[in-house]
């Protein structure tokens, strides 16, 4: 049953200086599973920042429908998307996106006293993450006071508290050295074990090739798309590597 | 084109950055015009003309020194806010291959602008609006003097001299800000985080100390001598204490909250507390300052307003009578030459006296101690008590009585102060008091005095000597010599007439050769205009360029904190605050930071009122209604101004962090 559904999305931009039309999706349609690890690669300027907008509803399409476990976020109003957003979309972003003046704790504890929760229930949500995410040290900390991957984690922790039904990760490693990139995308891959569905947007092929599948965009389409199924790590590089190669020297389209 | 290139860019620059730019230029003009105002009043001929003038020229001279220091450290101050928030920008065309030099002359022509702009706006501004600020202080003080339109070229000169230095002073800050700024900075960005504040429990301990020990001393002095001493001593603790508390107690309290989970994790709560612990640490100092700033404006208005208002009730305060005539140590048969005198020239000049009233009387100063009247260290000392005593058949002839006394019994009137109970106590002497009087129709001179004072209505001559030289002991005078004499009485008459009066009489009486005063109220009324009324008007002119400087700190606070805000309101949004939320939160933080200080302006009011009302009263104001509905009115007004400020600095938040 797929918890996302994509039908002929469509985004038009009009610059606002000389009302020139840029479009930036054409024609997207895919679905993703529920349990599912999907990745969307593609260049930059191939529309996956402004899909993955859509996808949470911090701008409207064009046109077309984007169907969170059947029910249409296009068509919800603008009083609604705030909760709707909370309840079902969970975010990590590159930059982490922590607020400096909250301790970790309260950053993650952030969407859960917004849902208005009563505080023995936020310790509850937090305390069953705590472990799983191996936080629990510096959870008093404050954003500035720790590395990249333990700001990564936090926010890990903060998009899973609502227990949200996709995890939407832009370029999550982006900020991140290898080895913390590496542990991150092991903790993903964890996280998905568990029935977590998420989809990841990224650059990185290192980072795509944790996921079971590999969307790739290009010209504000869906161009090609890759399953891992029972192919290793390295098999799976290679596999991504050579798509992308093809599609930069214009290959055909064969999705 | 390389000349025109810098000329250019500044004026692009101040174009881009007219958000903060305005309210500068804005109260560059503001304060320069004000300055003007009082240099030019100061200037003025006919002003040194009227009675009371010269006092007046002092408190314009007065204002304008206050004026003058005001904005050095005022514009000195708003100069280097708008500098720092753009070093980023030095920084930038530092990475853009603009030497420091170059950007050195961009600021140059920026500062020149500025200067420009402003002197010729201000001095433009004050010339036109001098002649309506001559007419609002002629009618404040009540006069009519006939007005041309001038312009004072001296005052000018003081202005270009004036603010020439300051704005040559801000461009030096500038240039040190150009000069250490790296474009390293750029680079960092805001990136770097920042830490959270210690709770500094010593200093809020301070804190409260010294604002208690403030409110107490405000609350608790009685003597309006006390009250002009300890004044000071309040004044000061009061702002330290509001100082630390705004700087740790703040944070101490926040903190506390935070630490309260079941009131902290909640939407409301939340982010504004978390948000004002940080907001507290940079912006303490400025809230503690607005706080000092807002406070003084109040009182200084409300003082004024009340003090101008009660002129005709302080006028009659002190001077009972229109026209009172007294004399010390004179003989019966002096006396009674001086009433003729008063009677002559009432008929000379076709007059009636009316409410008439007459005693003899002798004063002398005792320490007070209770009931007990002794000597003692009287000088500037809220013990010292005036003691005038009035013999019985004095009394009995001025009220209209008959009252007799036996030889250890008095009759007591407490002016200021009070005597309880049925004895006291005067030098050696025990008396039985009689009858404490709820009224005596005296002379209004001890009213402007700061000590007790207490009119006693002693049995016989002989018993007033008996007190008289224990008194008197020390100085080793062995005879009490003549009593006193005062005669007052009202007339129906015009200003002009009672004050020829009161000079004719001067005149003659003084021609006896008598240790004597005369004193008309409309005599004293100028003076009393002048000063009350240039009072009044430096109060006005003052709190307005107080305000100006609240305002503006207030302004540029909100718009520098909207850009380090905007970033956290958008992660807010992102993890699933709606658009509603988002301005709710705004709006309590603004709402904080705006009244906070206002709030506690109005705390220290309150508990400085009391003792404020004592300071009245040793300038001839013991209307305390008045005066608190003064105090009301001003801080109404002051409000109002507030909200409107608060409603555009708000907007104009709002718009930066959306």
């Amino acid at each position: 049953m797929p918890i996302l559904e994509i039908n002929h999305l469509k985004k038009i931009y009009t610059t606002r200086f000389n009302g020139n039309h840029v479009q930036a999706l054409t024609n997207v349609a895919f679905s993703v599973e529920e349990g599912e690890f999907a990745a969307i690669m593609g260049e930059s300027g191939s529309g996956k920042t402004t899909l993955l907008n859509m996808i949470a509803a911090f701008d409207k399409p064009t046109s077309g429908e984007v169907l969170l476990d059947k029910k249409n976020i296009v068509a919800i109003n603008e009083k609604e998307i705030a909760a709707f957003r909370r309840n079902n979309l969970g975010f990590v972003f590159q930059d982490f996106h922590l607020l400096d003046t909250f301790s970790l704790q309260d950053n993650i504890l952030l969407p859960l006293v917004l849902a208005e929760k009563s505080y023995p229930e936020m310790n509850a949500c937090l305390e069953s993450l705590a472990d799983k995410l191996s936080i629990r040290d510096i959870l008093s900390k404050y954003p500035y006071e720790v590395s990249g991957g333990q700001k990564q984690r936090a926010a890990i922790a903060r998009a899973l508290i609502t227990e949200p039904k996709l995890i939407l990760a832009d370029e999550p490693t982006g900020s991140l050295d290898s080895r913390s990139a590496d542990a991150l995308l092991r903790l993903f891959a964890a996280i998905n074990t568990e029935g977590q569905t998420i989809l990841m947007v990224t650059h990185s092929i290192s980072a795509a090739c944790h996921a079971k599948r590999v969307l790739f965009m290009k010209d504000g389409e869906i161009f090609h798309q890759i399953y891992k199924a029972a192919m290793t790590d390295e098999q799976m590089f290679q596999k991504i590597s050579d798509t992308l190669t093809l599609m930069a020297t214009g290959g055909v389209k064969n999705a | 084109m390389l000349k025109t290139l810098y000329p250019k860019l500044a004026a692009v620059n101040m174009k881009n950055h007219a958000k903060v730019y305005c309210p500068y230029i804005l109260s560059c003009i503001g304060t320069i015009m004000m300055y003007y105002f009082m240099e030019m009043l100061k200037r003025n001929e006919s002003i040194g003309q009227i009675s009371g003038g010269e006092t007046l020229k002092q408190i314009l001279s007065l204002g304008s020194y206050i004026i003058a220091i005001f904005a050095v450290i005022f514009l000195f101050y708003t100069n280097s806010f708008l500098i720092k928030r753009r070093k980023k920008e030095f920084g930038l065309f530092n990475i853009l291959g603009m030497e420091k030099r170059h950007i050195a002359k961009i600021m140059f022509y920026e500062t020149l602008y500025t200067a420009v702009i402003s002197l010729i706006a201000g001095i433009a501004g004050g010339i036109l609006l001098s002649k309506l600020m001559y007419l609002l202080l002629l009618k404040i003080l009540n006069f009519e003097v006939a007005v041309g339109f001038e312009i004072s070229a001296s005052s000018v000169l003081s202005i270009l001299l004036l603010f020439g230095i300051i704005f040559l002073l801000t461009f030096v800050n500038t240039l040190r800000q150009v000069y250490s700024s790296r474009p390293v900075e750029l680079l960092k960005g805001g990136q770097v985080g920042e830490k959270e504040p210690k709770t500094k429990w010593l200093l809020t301990m301070l804190g409260i100390l010294c604002l208690g020990s403030g409110y107490s001393i405000a609350l608790t002095t009685e003597s309006p001598l006390d009250a002009l001493y300890m004044f000071f001593v309040a004044v000061l603790l009061v702002i330290v204490g509001t100082y630390f508390l705004f700087m740790a107690g703040s944070i101490a309290l926040l903190k506390g909250l935070r630490k309260k989970k079941n009131y902290y994790y909640q939407t409301r709560h939340f982010i504004s507390v978390s948000g004002m612990i940080y907001r507290m640490k940079q912006n303490a100092v400025g809230l503690a300052s607005i706080c000092i700033l807002s406070t003084a404006v109040l009182v200084m208005v409300s003082g004024t307003v009340s003090l101008y208002a009660g002129i005709e009730e302080a006028l009659r305060v002190r001077f009972t009578r229109n026209i009172s005539v007294q004399a010390f140590d004179i003989s019966d048969e002096q006396a009674e030459k001086l009433d003729k005198i008063i009677k002559q020239q009432l008929e000379e000049q076709h007059m009636v006296q009316d409410n008439a009233v007459r005693y003899r009387s002798i004063s002398m100063l005792a320490y007070q101690e209770g009931n007990d009247f002794l000597t003692g260290e009287v000088e500037y000392n809220s013990k010292a008590a005036a003691i005038t005593c009035i013999p019985v058949e004095e009394y009995n002839r001025m009220e209209n009585l008959s009252v007799t006394l036996q030889p250890d019994e008095v009759l007591v009137y407490a002016l200021k102060g009070s005597i309880t109970g049925d004895a006291m106590q005067l030098g050696d002497t025990k008396f039985q008091i009689k009858e404490h009087l709820a009224s005596l129709h005296i002379d209004g001179k001890e009213t402007a005095m700061l000590r007790n004072s207490y009119y006693i209505i002693m049995p016989d001559i002989e018993s007033i000597e008996n007190v008289y030289l224990y008194f008197f002991e020390d100085e080793e005078i062995t005879e009490m010599g003549n009593l006193g004499y005062f005669y007052g009485f009202d007339i129906d008459a015009k200003p002009e007439e009672q004050m020829a009066l009161t000079y004719a009489l001067d005149e003659n009486i003084t021609a006896l050769g008598l240790n004597s005063t005369v004193e008309g109220a409309e005599a004293s009324r100028e003076s009393f205009y002048s000063i009350y009324g240039g009072l009044l008007f430096i109060g006005i002119l003052l709190g307005l360029l107080f305000l100006m400087a609240t305002v503006l700190i207030i302004y540029y606070k909100q718009i520098s904190e909207g850009y380090d805000d905007k970033e956290r309101f958008e992660i807010m949004q992102k993890v699933g605050m709606s658009h509603e939320e988002v301005k709710k939160a705004i709006h309590s933080q603004v709402l904080t930071v705006f009244f906070l200080p206002l709030l506690v302006a109005g705390i220290h009011i309150a508990a400085a009122f009391k003792m404020i009302t004592k300071l009245l009263a040793a300038v001839n104001l013991t209307n305390v209604p008045l005066f608190a509905l003064s105090t009301i009115g001003t801080i109404l007004v002051f409000a109002i101004f507030y909200i409107i400020i608060y409603s555009v600095t708000a907007r104009e938040y709002y718009k930066i962090v959306q």
